[in-house]
């Protein structure tokens, strides 16, 4: 079940003497302690207990890229880890992400090149957007290969989401290389 | 010089938003990670429920024993078909045209199974992971049964039969004919004969389905959240198989994270969870996991076509016979036969091929059931057809392109009746205003045509084999046989349209507000959309066959039409006028004789002030319009693929559609669903492939065995062009586009990846999947003499 209020809450394991462990992670600048399930998938975890519903569950087993979280700076599947593998990590999902320029970049340019349709892909793809800003990643780069490849879009075709990307690449490193002079 | 001088009273600005590529306000939310999926919505308190699915493909169950699960942890109830009751317990099967035995999909399984993934018995826990745990502890007692996996064998005498009392596995057999269906060639007529395969896939929208349903009202009613296209029919079904009226059941849609036909369904988990939230009278619900997606949710395309075509020394194909069965699983889909009766209507897309003799059959097998997925039959027909072309320009020496033009049908012999019915039970096929012809030219002009055998033979240094195809398809849209809308001013001066067209991606909320924004002459801010729930929505078709714009669009439409008539006479009565002297433009009404203008937003103050009372005046318009004809779109698809015989890889280096669907609502939009359809039409071609187990186990029921075409699989270059002729079949000229992009692909890259391959023997045909490994396999063949052979 999906908590209301954003707190979490483990009522639904009651009843069960399903193994726990001591788990303290940072979710979005809010540092959280809790003894969770072990067998718990950090993707329940946040969408369930936590109620951060952008991320999605879509293959289960780390294929398609929807449920990708940042987990100490870098890009990384939930549905295929578990929350206690987490201990002591920091934990960014797009709800937590600031609205700074970047952020407020990349959305506008989705939205401008039609890089969405159904849009349950799209949190994804947009936090390995941002990581590939935050590291200033030359678009035509393999490594800006790698991080698209990793996601799956069933509805675009992948022209659009490509396009937006590249577009809010440049216009970060160009910012950048305008800050350094 | 303004037009519009007389009228200075109005706004100046004129509003147009049809044809404008107007930036999706939905987007917003869904960037936001505020999508609202099924399963993003807050549940308290809720129940999960965990489906017990057979594991075999056919068996007898003789016993189910539920003590040991119902012992486990966190469990409130496990249940078997003896514990449910169904006042009628078959989903629904809309294409069960006259003739068809009756095997439409029971809500569980019985005492028999007949695919493995059916739903046997359900586990309700307090969350997924108890509620897993449990089921894996009911214990079901099969008596193993022969399972009847290929449908050609299916159909021989002494196959295993599924439902014994038919007598046959046969349920539907389908002839459609034109012209003189007992043609033989004449002399000089070159006659050529392939068997097509194709092979079983799936939609895979990457959110899976789910259901939860809960009591509401103080037991008076039932709430049900379904990821359905199709809400009302859901709604009626529950009724239905309840034995409930109409009122107590409310179905809501929300946002679908993709459809493509797998949601055309009504499934049994959307009949278990209400009955199951009333046993209990607690809140349950159901999320679908990828692995019990692949196995449950609808599979699409499987069948088997033997193709004959005449074609005269010149070119000219003069008839098209057609065998062939399709493998529709092993109960009706919500539409069951429409593949086959699609093949048969729809093969001979814009060619005149004046004689058709199609008779095609639907063959029950252990399989998961077969429905619709994006272009039906369709694209499956795009491959018979041109690949028959193809191989007639090849014996007969002419250049594909030059057959192509010699059989298309000419703009001043359509409208043209098709002569094939029986098409989704009730439609004649009558293709209305087109230019077939210059859709091919402009289509070859873009795709640099003329030069592609240089193009070939520069790649061949460097060892690439390049290969071009070529496909015409004409698409069934906007389908009726009605739909329904209703458009609100409400008293704050906005507009509100309740509109039976689901949000599943194709972009509806934001073209059905450009409709509405452009009939009204207002800002399109002013609009908001209401979809997908039954207590607002009761009556409508729903969202598929590429009907949502032209079918839904012309709904709205015609129900803002009837707002403004109720506005002007509403102020008529009050300036004692006749409602013809009142116009509308601008977005208000224009006053007779005065300089007054009163905007749509001032309408409910104006009125009530008029009236002299402080009661603001709201209106609600509704419309029902009937759909008699649809109407149909079509494009050219040029494909060229380039293959690296090192690897196997096929990569597209270049794809070009020339494309027609009438009155462009948002370009952006149109674009957009043609990239997408034709992608996901490539990765079904290339990649996409459900895999069985001899003894009838679904092997690939998982992203990483089922795989999806990924961002190096599209094509690098993708070039559109748009034709805009407008059908006289609707009433906005606007014909459909959703599923055109896969139909084309299908035989673009057939006919692409066949010309690479020229000099090699590739074996069967039809839709592959060309994958890395069958291009090895192809290119391992000894070459052949390509022009030596002969296709008669």
């Amino acid at each position: 079940m999906i908590q209301t209020g954003g707190e979490y809450d483990f009522s639904c394991w009651e009843g069960s003497d399903e193994p726990r462990a001591e788990l303290e992670v940072t979710v979005n600048g809010k540092r959280i302690q809790t003894a969770v399930p072990v067998r718990l998938l950090l993707s329940d975890f946040l969408r369930d207990h936590l109620g951060l519903t952008a991320l999605k569950v879509s293959c289960g087993e780390g294929a398609c890229g929807t449920c990708t979280v940042i987990i100490d700076g870098e890009a990384a599947r939930s549905c295929t880890l578990l929350a206690v593998q987490t201990d002591g990590s920091e934990i960014v999902t797009l709800e937590g992400l600031n609205h700074g320029a970047d952020s407020n970049n990349l959305r506008r340019l989705f939205q401008e090149h039609h890089a969405l349709q159904c849009g349950y892909c799209t949190p994804g793809w947009l936090i390995s957007a941002h990581c590939m800003i935050e590291r200033r990643i030359d678009p035509h780069s393999d490594e800006a290969g790698g991080y698209l490849s990793g996601h799956l879009c069933r509805c675009t075709g992948y022209k659009n989401i490509c396009s937006a990307i590249h577009e809010a690449l440049l216009l970060a490193n160009t910012a950048a290389a305008g800050e350094k002079e | 010089m303004k037009e519009e001088t007389l009228e200075s009273a109005a706004p100046q600005k004129k509003r147009r938003y049809i044809g404008e590529a107007v930036r999706r306000a939905e987007d917003i939310q869904l960037l936001d990670g505020r999508g609202g999926f099924l399963a993003d919505l807050a549940t308290p308190d809720t129940a999960e429920v965990c489906i017990v699915r057979s594991t075999h493909a056919h068996a007898i169950v003789h016993a189910i024993r539920k003590e040991r699960a119902l012992a486990s942890p966190g469990v409130i109830a496990v249940l078997t078909a003896n514990d449910l009751d169904f006042v009628d317990d078959k989903l629904p099967c809309v294409d069960m045209i006259p003739g068809t035995l009756d095997v439409r999909h029971r809500i569980i399984a019985r005492d028999r199974v007949r695919y493995a993934g059916q739903a046997v018995a359900l586990v309700v826990a307090a969350n997924r992971y108890l509620a897993e745990d449990a089921a894996a502890l009911v214990e079901i007692d099969y008596e193993v049964l022969p399972a009847v996996l290929d449908h050609k064998a299916a159909i021989e005498p002494g196959a295993s039969l599924l439902y014994p009392e038919l007598g046959t596995n046969v349920v539907y057999q389908v002839r459609q004919r034109d012209g003189n269906p007992d043609f033989v060639p004449e002399q000089g007529d070159i006659v050529l004969r392939k068997r097509f395969e194709f092979h079983r896939q799936t939609a895979v929208p990457l959110e899976s389905r789910g259901v939860i349903a809960k009591v509401i009202d103080n037991g008076e009613r039932l709430h049900v959240g379904s990821c359905t296209q199709l809400p009302q029919v859901l709604r009626a079904t529950i009724v239905n198989a309840l034995g409930l009226d109409p009122r107590q059941v409310r179905v809501t849609a929300p946002r679908l994270g993709g459809g493509f036909g797998c949601k055309e369904m009504v499934y049994p988990e959307e009949l278990l969870l209400p009955v199951v939230a009333r046993k209990l009278n607690r809140p349950v619900r159901w999320l679908e996991d990828r692995r019990e997606s692949f196995a449950a949710t609808t599979h699409a395309r499987e069948e088997t076509i033997d193709a004959e075509l005449v074609v005269t020394k010149d070119g000219e194909a003069t008839g098209l016979r057609l065998r062939g069965c399709c493998s529709i699983g092993a109960a009706f889909g919500f539409v069951g036969n429409t593949p086959i009766t699609a093949m048969g209507a729809m093969v001979r897309g814009p060619y005149a091929i004046p004689n058709l003799d199609s008779d095609l059959c639907s063959v029950v097998t252990n399989k998961t059931p077969l429905n619709v997925l994006r272009g039906a039959g369709a694209p499956q027909a795009t491959i018979v057809i041109e690949r028959l072309l193809d191989e007639a320009a090849r014996i007969l020496k002419i250049d594909r392109a030059e057959i192509r033009r010699r059989n298309l049908i000419q703009p001043d012999e359509l409208p043209l009746d098709r002569g094939a019915t029986e098409f989704a039970g009730a439609y004649h096929v009558i293709y209305d205003e087109a230019d077939y012809p210059r859709c091919l030219e402009e289509a070859l002009c873009v795709a640099n045509y003329k030069t592609f055998e240089s193009e070939r033979r520069v790649a061949l240094e460097s060892g690439k084999l390049l290969g071009l195809g070529i496909t015409m398809y004409v698409e069934i849209t906007a389908v009726g046989p009605y739909e329904t809308s209703r458009v609100a001013l409400r008293t704050d001066g906005s507009v509100l349209l309740y509109s039976s067209i689901l949000p599943v991606g194709q972009g509806s909320e934001t073209t059905q507000r450009q409709c509405i924004a452009e009939e009204l002459g207002i800002e399109i801010d002013q609009v908001s959309v209401r979809q997908g729930d039954t207590d607002e929505v009761p009556d409508g078709i729903g969202t598929f066959a590429s009907r949502g714009a032209a079918a839904g669009g012309a709904a709205g439409r015609t129900a803002a039409r009837a707002l403004v008539q109720q506005i002007l006479e509403a102020f008529a009565a009050e300036f004692s006028c006749d409602p013809a002297a009142l116009r509308w433009e601008g977005g208000g009404i224009i006053v007779p004789d005065s300089s007054e203008f009163i905007a749509l937003a001032e309408v409910p103050g104006k009125l009530a002030q008029l009236r002299g009372t402080s009661d603001l005046v709201a209106f609600e318009a509704k419309s029902r319009i009937e759909i008699p004809k649809p109407s149909f779109s079509y494009a050219t698809h040029i494909a060229i693929v380039e293959i690296d015989p090192e690897t196997g890889r096929i990569s597209i280096p270049r794809y070009v559609v020339t494309h027609d669907c009438g009155r462009i609502i948002n370009p952006m939009l149109v674009d957009g669903q043609i990239v997408g359809g034709a992608v996901q039409g490539i990765g079904e071609v290339l990649r996409e492939n459900l895999v069985y187990s001899p003894d009838g186990n679904l092997q690939t029921c998982a992203m990483m065995d089922y795989v999806l075409p990924g961002v190096s699989d599209a094509p690098r270059e993708f070039i559109i062009t748009h034709m805009e002729t407008p059908t006289g079949f609707n009433p906005f000229g606007v014909r459909g586009v959703g599923e055109g992009g896969t139909i084309g692909a299908f035989g673009a890259m057939a006919c692409a990846v066949a010309d690479a391959l020229r000099d090699y023997e590739i074996g069967v045909e039809g839709s592959g999947p060309f994958t890395p490994s069958w291009v090895l396999e192809v290119l391992n063949r000894p070459q052949t003499n390509a022009t030596a052979t002969n296709g008669s």
